[in-house]
């Protein structure tokens, strides 16, 4: 537990926004007092009123990884009463500069387990603008506190919040001539860790499904390398197909029923769509080249993906049953691993030049393109479901040690996401990618 | 009652006769003799010691390649050509062809390019003589490094192709079999 709080606060740390001592002009001021208590009671997870300042704590945290919001407290501000939870005393938080108040209230239940209630009011017109409630096992109070913080901007921003997310990616580990490659897991922040392989086979390129119950990921059982689809709780382990060639780069549908993947036989690799659950493959290219890395647009009407059809690797949109092929990036060097942005906005894809590769975004019909990074080799982009942050894997040189890290698209320093061990490939769930 | 008799003697000289398909001829090359090859120990291969002839008769068990190319160079060229004939010699060997790319572009394109330079292989071996049954492809992309440097002098040396040798499938050397147990007798009404 107390492993996880910690690497969780440095996680937390990692994702934040360039710290800005006040709010922008854009931001929306939330102030979140501590959450009361109706009566102090311990439980596995501590006192109930300790967790009611550390799930305030947890979700100003939250908070401050968006852009449209700037959090105040839970230090500095007055306390209330768990019956003015849910009917704000307005005059009493008129001055304190906020545009808007977080309360709530933590109560132990007879089972063990603890209620948490969240309100979100509208400070100037005096009004309710989302309340949650959780019934969750004491010791996993900040899982409340990320819900509830996701349901605030959500009423803030109308997307969804990477609050209650999860990571899926590769933990790395033996030395680079031998390695050890394990599917893991976890929540956004690092916590609730897990590994789904044993590092018996290698496995690559994790993709969680929409609805975060599955991963579809790329696996050496057997010696021949083959898409698999496994379930989040480590179950269901299956071949995605009956018997194929080499098939590889799985990514799913946005509406979680396909998986287009990439297929090699005799030099050349083509782009296929196959129904989740198994079936006949439909084939999507038919170039002579290299067509791999296909990732849908969130309406999946469209298909991104890399080919080097032109000679080197450049981004091509197709329509998704594989028509109207176009090329879209025209910079200098090669570019590849294209994936679709959650609110459709944007193409992230990696940028290779002979010295460096580095992540950036363009828009979907290859205008506005914007590098983020700086590294000697980041790549492997993935959204987080708010469509503000990216994950991808940097690479140090000379070591060859892999890692994951994070880049807000708005800008900033990339920032290191903090793992058991170093890792590649990340996938943040929440979105078809 | 005598004919069902007939029928079940019928029966059991049926299955003798299977039985005598049974053990496959085999061709009149094999099962090479022990000790007629380097890692010959009957049906079994000593795979290192075989795969250490490999590399001492043709040279190496690598072929190497330009960044992002699959084309096969002269030198390459030359080692395939021997490489064919010591399959060629050895029916009984069973070679994986495993394609790798170096680590400066995508996962993705790198399991592309490995599979295309295992392909690039492989038809080469195939128009040298070595029959296709004999011959496996995989892709490692960039997943399997040579060099344990990311980025150094010798890292172009990852982009290569890598003869690896495996036992031959189960059924290759033929195995006695226990003779089938008779049906059971059908009891007579």
């Amino acid at each position: 537990m107390r492993f996880f709080s910690s690497m969780s606060l440095l996680l937390a740390a990692a994702l934040m926004a360039p710290v800005s001592a006040h709010a922008q002009s854009s931001q929306i001021v939330i102030a979140v007092p501590q959450l009361p208590t109706p009566k102090n009671v311990k439980t596995d997870g501590g006192e109930t009123g300790v967790i009611g300042i550390q799930i305030a704590e947890q979700i100003v945290t939250d908070l401050r990884t968006t852009r449209a919001i700037y959090p105040m407290g839970p230090k500095g501000l007055k306390q209330y009463t768990p019956t003015e939870a849910g009917a704000p005393l307005y005059p009493n938080w008129q001055n304190i500069g906020a545009g808007a108040l977080v309360t709530g209230y933590v109560q132990g239940r007879d089972d063990g387990r603890i209620t948490v209630v969240c309100y979100l009011y509208d400070l100037k017109q005096r009004r309710e603008m989302a309340r949650a409630g959780f019934a969750v096992a004491s010791t996993e109070w900040r899982r409340a506190a990320h819900r509830c913080a996701g349901s605030f901007v959500k009423a803030i921003t109308k997307r969804p919040s990477h609050f209650d997310s999860r990571i899926a990616y590769v933990a790395a580990t033996g030395s680079r001539t031998q390695p050890v490659r394990r599917l893991a897991i976890m929540n956004w922040d690092g916590t609730d860790h897990s590994y789904l392989t044993q590092g018996e086979v290698t496995v690559t390129s994790p993709r969680l499904s929409p609805d975060g119950q599955r991963i579809a990921y790329m696996s050496f059982a057997g010696g021949n390398p083959h898409v698999r689809v496994i379930d989040v709780d480590g179950g269901n382990d299956r071949a995605l197909l009956q018997s194929t060639p080499m098939s590889f780069s799985p990514r799913w549908s946005p509406d979680g029923r396909y998986v287009a993947f990439s297929m090699a036989a005799d030099g050349n690799t083509d782009i296929y769509v196959v129904n989740a659950n198994g079936g006949i493959p439909q084939r999507l290219t038919t170039a002579p080249g290299i067509d791999t890395s296909p990732s849908f647009s969130p309406d999946g009407s469209k298909i991104a993906f890399e080919s080097d059809r032109s000679g080197s690797q450049q981004l091509y949109v197709m329509d998704a049953n594989g028509s109207g092929q176009r090329r879209i990036s025209f910079g200098a060097g090669s570019s590849s691993s294209p994936v679709w942005s959650p609110d459709g906005e944007l193409i992230a894809f990696s940028r290779w030049t002979g010295a460096s590769a580095n992540i950036g975004v363009m828009s979907p019909n290859g205008g506005g393109e914007k590098i983020l990074t700086n590294g000697w080799q980041d790549e492997a982009p993935s959204w987080a479901p708010d469509s503000e942050w990216l994950a991808f894997q940097r690479t140090q040189q000379g070591t060859g040690v892999a890692g994951l890290y994070t880049v807000a698209v708005g800008g900033g320093e990339a920032k290191a996401l903090g793992t058991p061990q170093p890792g590649a490939d990340p996938n943040w769930s929440g979105a078809a990618q | 009652m005598i004919a069902r008799a007939l029928i079940v003697l019928a029966g059991f000289v049926g299955a003798a006769a299977s039985a005598q398909t049974y053990y496959p001829p085999p061709p009149s090359q094999y099962p090479p003799q022990p000790g007629q090859y380097p890692g010959m120990q009957g049906p079994v291969l000593a795979i290192p010691v075989l795969e250490a002839d490999l590399r001492q008769k043709t040279g190496t068990d690598t072929v190497r390649f330009g960044r992002d190319s699959y084309v096969l160079t002269s030198q390459a060229q030359a080692t395939l050509t021997a490489q064919a004939q010591w399959l060629i010699q050895r029916p009984f060997v069973q070679a994986s062809i495993e394609g790798h790319a170096d680590g400066r572009q995508s996962r993705d394109y790198a399991f592309a390019l490995g599979e295309r330079r295992a392909a690039a292989v492989r038809n080469y071996l195939i128009a040298s003589g070595v029959p296709p049954e004999q011959l496996l492809t995989v892709s490692w992309g960039r997943e399997r490094p040579t060099t344990a440097a990311a980025h150094d002098a010798t890292w172009l040396q990852n982009s290569r192709v890598v003869l690896v040798l495996k036992q031959p499938q189960q059924n290759y050397f033929p195995q006695p079999q226990p003779f089938p147990a008779p049906p059971p007798p059908q009891p007579y009404r």
